[in-house]
Formats: structure tokens, sequence, C-alpha cells
């Protein structure tokens, strides 16, 4: 079986990919879209939101350059990781601090006023934790790594919102003074929302499926980092409306009720079933390009993805105002069937794409996990087999060593099984034809194994 | 058969599945972004804007009390004053109907005038904004004030149109 899996192999000469190219041309776009929005709102509109995207460049330059060293890190050799990612850390964390303050300083602090804008982040802070945990968890064979998932939600909450700014605030000013106000303009302004947000989001999955090749494996990986780019992006979103609707009712007395509803209404209700489902599907798309083998396909997903995540996008923008909300108790009932009706289906058909894709993975990864351990290499052995293809078991051996030799070999074992499946998705994609590494990568990857193995010995 | 064995190899693969799934919810996204846009074109038909414009004569404050507005016209202002347009009805044709209406920032209706022929509004020149239901203050943004041309009961063109901002202090 390994001579098959050999003979399929398709390794490609060392250095740069081509893909690589494209991914600096993208960044490049975003970097000139994103400065030229900024100067010419500020020069030509001068508005607050002007000034904001002017000086959220600071904050975006920080999370580009904390990103460059948090990926170079791992590059380094454990000694200076730490290094790299405690300064990547802190990077990261100034430039959410300047756009906090920016945000706060420029658009809510003479309404609002900080405290309520700290108030509401910090509300907003452990429900989008713990949709990005979920979010993590979901992909039960091999999880992606914190780094890049962070990388993704602080994307979609920091390049993400600034792309589109000035976008919609353009498209906005022109649609207000030519179009019959009414429900023309409502789906004009859905069509704004769904068309550059979605755009503005899913460049940061198109770019880590270009660049972080490594660590994006099929659908469920496309489906994770997009789930976090929403959930970054719906972070920023509810901020702002918080502080948006405390500014404005707080004179009528009922600030705190208006934002308190904002919160629940995007950080509980609609955590998973907004911004995170519709970026999931650009994901999707991409994740499902990941593994397919003609350009023309790889294409069409791609397109395909953005195209459902801007009409599910529109959907919600353009008809909202169809399922009317009562000021009464029975407005409580209808807040959330109107969620539930309107994007419940369309985070239903994420699912369905997510339960496919881990069947589909899980079906790969028992097969090539079996393929291995007749290798004899002394990577995967038979016993194991049965263990590593079922998370269940994965984590009941994990407990076992817990029980035995405490939290270190609970972690040792915890790696060892990692880097196990790392190699059962090697050589997935390699049997595919769809991986870049050459195959020298896959009997280094046994030896690490073979290490850890050792180190978690017990 | 060199072609029938790829393909039957494709049919095999999962994710052809997936792709196949992906590409029906893109049938439906296309059936939904096609539906918006007959949306917007139901309500904003094209070529409707031809010759007839309305003449807005400003935007003033207003007192509810007689009914007046007073001061220079104005295109800003604070949550607390009453505000509303004055139009001028006499510059339409009278085979055309017609409506004013006031859209706050969330886009809904705050004060309306009409529908009916040009000339059966001409004792109404005076369209206030009013505050919403329960609502002290005004909502801060920008409010839209159009002159509207109807067919069918349906607004199809703006013939006139002015934006006011309500400052948030």
């Amino acid at each position: 079986m390994s001579v098959v899996a050999r003979r399929a192999a398709n390794p490609r000469p060392r250095g740069r990919p081509s893909r690589y190219l494209l991914a600096t041309v993208i960044a490049g776009v975003v970097l000139v879209v994103m400065v030229g929005n900024s100067l010419l709102d500020y020069v030509y509109l001068d508005t607050i939101p002007g000034r904001t995207s002017l000086y959220g460049l600071i904050a975006v330059a920080l999370v580009a350059v904390a990103t460059y060293i948090g990926v170079r890190a791992f590059d380094r050799d454990p000694a200076q990781r730490s290094r790299h990612l405690i300064r990547a850390g802190v990077l990261l964390g100034l430039a959410a601090l300047l756009w906090l303050l920016v945000s706060d300083a420029f658009l809510f602090a003479a309404a609002a006023g900080p405290g309520v804008a700290i108030a509401c982040a910090l509300a907003c802070l452990p429900t989008t934790a713990f949709g990005l945990f979920v979010v993590r968890r979901i992909d039960r064979n091999e999880k992606e790594p914190w780094r890049l998932v962070l990388v993704s939600a602080a994307w979609g909450a920091i390049v993400a919102t600034s792309l589109v700014i000035w976008g919609e605030s353009f498209w906005e000013a022109v649609a207000v003074r030519t179009l019959v106000p009414g429900p023309g303009l409502d789906a004009a302004r859905a069509f704004s929302a769904g068309l550059l947000e979605e755009l503005g989001k899913g460049t940061a999955v198109l770019l880590l499926f270009l660049v972080m090749r490594n660590e994006f494996d099929d659908v469920v990986d496309g489906i994770v980092y997009g789930a976090a780019v929403g959930l970054g992006f719906n972070f920023m979103e509810t901020l702002t409306y918080m502080t948006n609707l405390y500014a404005i009712f707080s004179p009528e007395g009922a600030g705190g009720i208006a934002a308190g509803f904002q919160w629940y209404a995007r950080q509980v209700l609609g955590l998973f079933m907004g911004h995170a489902t519709y970026t999931a599907f650009v994901g999707a798309g991409i994740g499902i390009a990941r593994q397919l083998p003609s350009r023309r396909k790889k294409v069409v997903a791609i397109v395909t993805g953005f195209v459902v995540a801007i009409a599910a996008h529109f959907s919600w923008d353009a008809w909202l105002s169809f399922f009317p909300i009562e000021t009464s108790v029975l407005g409580l009932i209808e807040v959330h069937l109107r969620t539930i009706v309107m994007t419940g289906p369309f985070t239903a058909g994420v699912v369905a794409l997510l339960v496919l894709g881990l069947r589909n993975e899980s079906v790969a990864l028992s097969e090539q996990l079996r393929q291995e351990a007749a290798m004899d290499a002394g990577a995967v052995l038979p016993a194991e087999v049965e263990i590593l293809a079922n998370p269940w078991r994965r984590f009941r051996e994990r407990l076992r060593a817990l029980d035995r030799r405490g939290v270190g070999a609970y972690v040792r074992l915890a790696r060892l099984q990692a880097a196990q499946l790392d190699l059962a998705m090697e050589r997935w994609h390699r049997e595919r034809q769809e991986i870049d590494a050459p195959l020298e990568a896959e009997d280094e990857l046994r030896g690490q194994i073979r290490t850890l193995r050792q180190q978690a010995a017990f | 058969m060199g072609t029938l064995a790829v393909v039957a190899a494709d049919q095999r693969d999962p994710v052809v599945t997936l792709y196949r799934t992906l590409l029906v919810y893109g049938l439906i996204a296309l059936v939904i972004l096609t539906a918006g846009l007959v949306e917007f074109l139901h309500f904003e038909p094209f070529g409707q804007t031809a010759g007839v414009h309305a003449h807005i004569a400003g935007v003033y404050l207003y007192d509810p009390a007689n009914e007046q507005t007073s001061g220079p016209n104005r295109s800003t202002f604070a949550r607390g004053e009453q505000f509303a347009a004055v139009v001028d009805w006499s510059g339409l044709p009278d085979n055309v109907t017609v409506q004013a209406v006031w859209y706050d920032s969330f886009g809904n209706i705050v004060g309306q005038v009409g529908p009916g022929k040009p000339s059966d509004l001409n004792a109404r020149r005076i369209i206030p904004a009013e505050k919403p239901s329960g609502l002290k203050y005004h909502l801060p943004g920008e409010y839209i004030f159009a002159v509207e041309r109807l067919e069918g009961g349906q607004p199809v063109a703006v013939l006139a149109r002015r934006l006011i901002e309500v400052e948030r202090t």
C-alpha cells in the first residue's frame, strides 16, 4: 500500500510555489485599497468615520506586522519561538487597544463615552471567545492552531471592517441621493453590505488558503477559518451597534436596554447564525477548492462560496423588514423566530457541509493510519489505529495518561496524537496529489513522531 | 474508455459530493440574488425620471403649536428641535400623483403628506418631521425628505429630495 502512496505522490521542487505570488498581489491590492479608501475618505468627506479609517491604518499595520512575526515564529527553534510569539501578541494587543481607542474617541466618545465602549467590549469578549472555542473544537480530527484562528478573528474585526467603511459609506452616499426611499433603497444597501463585507472578510480566508496551505486541509478547515473571521467581524459590529444605540437612546433613558438588546441579538442569538455562517460559506468554497483537481473547478468552488455568502448576507439585510418585531412580550418570541427562519437554513447548510467534510476526513484518515501502520515505520502502531481514528477514544487515552502521570503526560500524548494525525493528513493529501511539500517531509514527520513517542512513553 | 474511467473515479471522490452540494447552494444563492434584483427593479423602475421636478423651498424650524416655520433654511438640527420642510406644489402638473415623506435615520416614515394631485396638496405646504412615537427626541443621523411621484400606489420616482442631519448631541 505504501508503494501506491509513494507512486501517487507528487512532490514539488523546493522553493516558493506560485500561489505566494498571487497572495502577495492580493495583499498588495488590499493594502492599496485600504490606504486609498482612508485617504479619500479623510480628504474628501472629512467625516468622523474618515478620521477613524485613516488613524485605524496604524492598527491595521500593527496587525500585519504581528501576523508576520507570529507566522515566522514557527519557523524558528522553540527557544526563539516564545520570544517572537510574545512580540506578536504584544503588537496584536496594541492594535486592538488602538482600534478600540480610535473607534471610541472619534465615533462615540462624545456621546456614549469611553466607559460605555469598554463595557460593551468586555461584554462581547466572552461570547466571541466562546464562539471561537466552539468553532475550533468542531474540527475534531486536526484542530487548527490558535494563532491562525485568532489572526482570522483579528482580520475580521480590524482589517475587514476597515476595508468596508469607505466602500459602504460611498455606496450609501450615492444611494440616498439617487434612489427612491423604501424597499428599493433597502435592497441596494443589502447588496452593498453583502458584497463588500463578504469580500472584505473572505479575503482573509483566501490569503490563508494561499499562504498557510499546510494548515488548510479541506472544507472543515475552511469553515473553521471562515467562521472565525465572521466572529471577529461580528465582535466589532456588535461593539459599534451597542455604543451607537446606547448613545441614541440614553437621552430617552433606554440606552442600557438598547445596547443590551443588541448584545443579545448579535452575541447570543446571532453568534453563529450571522457573520460566522456567511463567511463560513466562503471558507467552505475555498476548502472544497483545496481538494479539487482542476483549476477551473477550484475557481468555480471559490466563486460559489463567495456568492452563497453574499446571498445569505443579502437576504438578511434586504428582507429583515418583512419580519417586523412588535414592542411587546410577543416581540421576544418573534425576534428568535426571525433569526431562526431567516438565517437558520443557511446555518443548516454550513452544518451539512461540515458533517460531510468531517465524515470524508475521518474515513480518509482511518485509511491512511491503517496504511501507515502497515508500513511498520514506527510512526503509527497497529494497535493505535482504532484509537487515533476516534476522537472520543483519543480523549480517553489522554485522560488515562493524565490519571497515571499527570498533566505533562496528557500534553505529551496530545502532541503525539496530533503529529500522527498530521502525518495521516499529509499522506491523504499526497495520495490525492494536492500537496506542495516534498516527500522527505513525511519522513521528517515520522522522525518527530518517534521522538514524541519516546517522550510520551508511560 | 479513459474518459469514462476518469469520470467514474471522479464520482467516487467524496470531495465531488461536497462540490456538487456547494453548486446546489450556489444555484439557490443565485435565485436569492435574482429575487433581490427583481425587487430592486420593481421599486426602482428605469425611465421614471422624465422631466418633472418638484421644488422644496427649504427646511426650517417648526412650531407645532401654531403650525408655522421660522428662521433660515437649514440642513442640520439638534435632536430636540422641531423642523419641517416647505414644498412648492405649484410647479407640478396636475396629471401626476405625488406625496412628500420624511424618513428618519432608521428608514421609518416620520411625516407624510399625500398621496394626491399637486393641486389637492396646495393647502399642505408645510410637512413636519415627527418624533418617533414614545420618544422625547428625534433620532440622530441622516433624514431624507422626498417628494415622490406614485404609480399604482407605489413611489416610482423622487421629484425632489433634501438630506437633513440631526446631530447626535
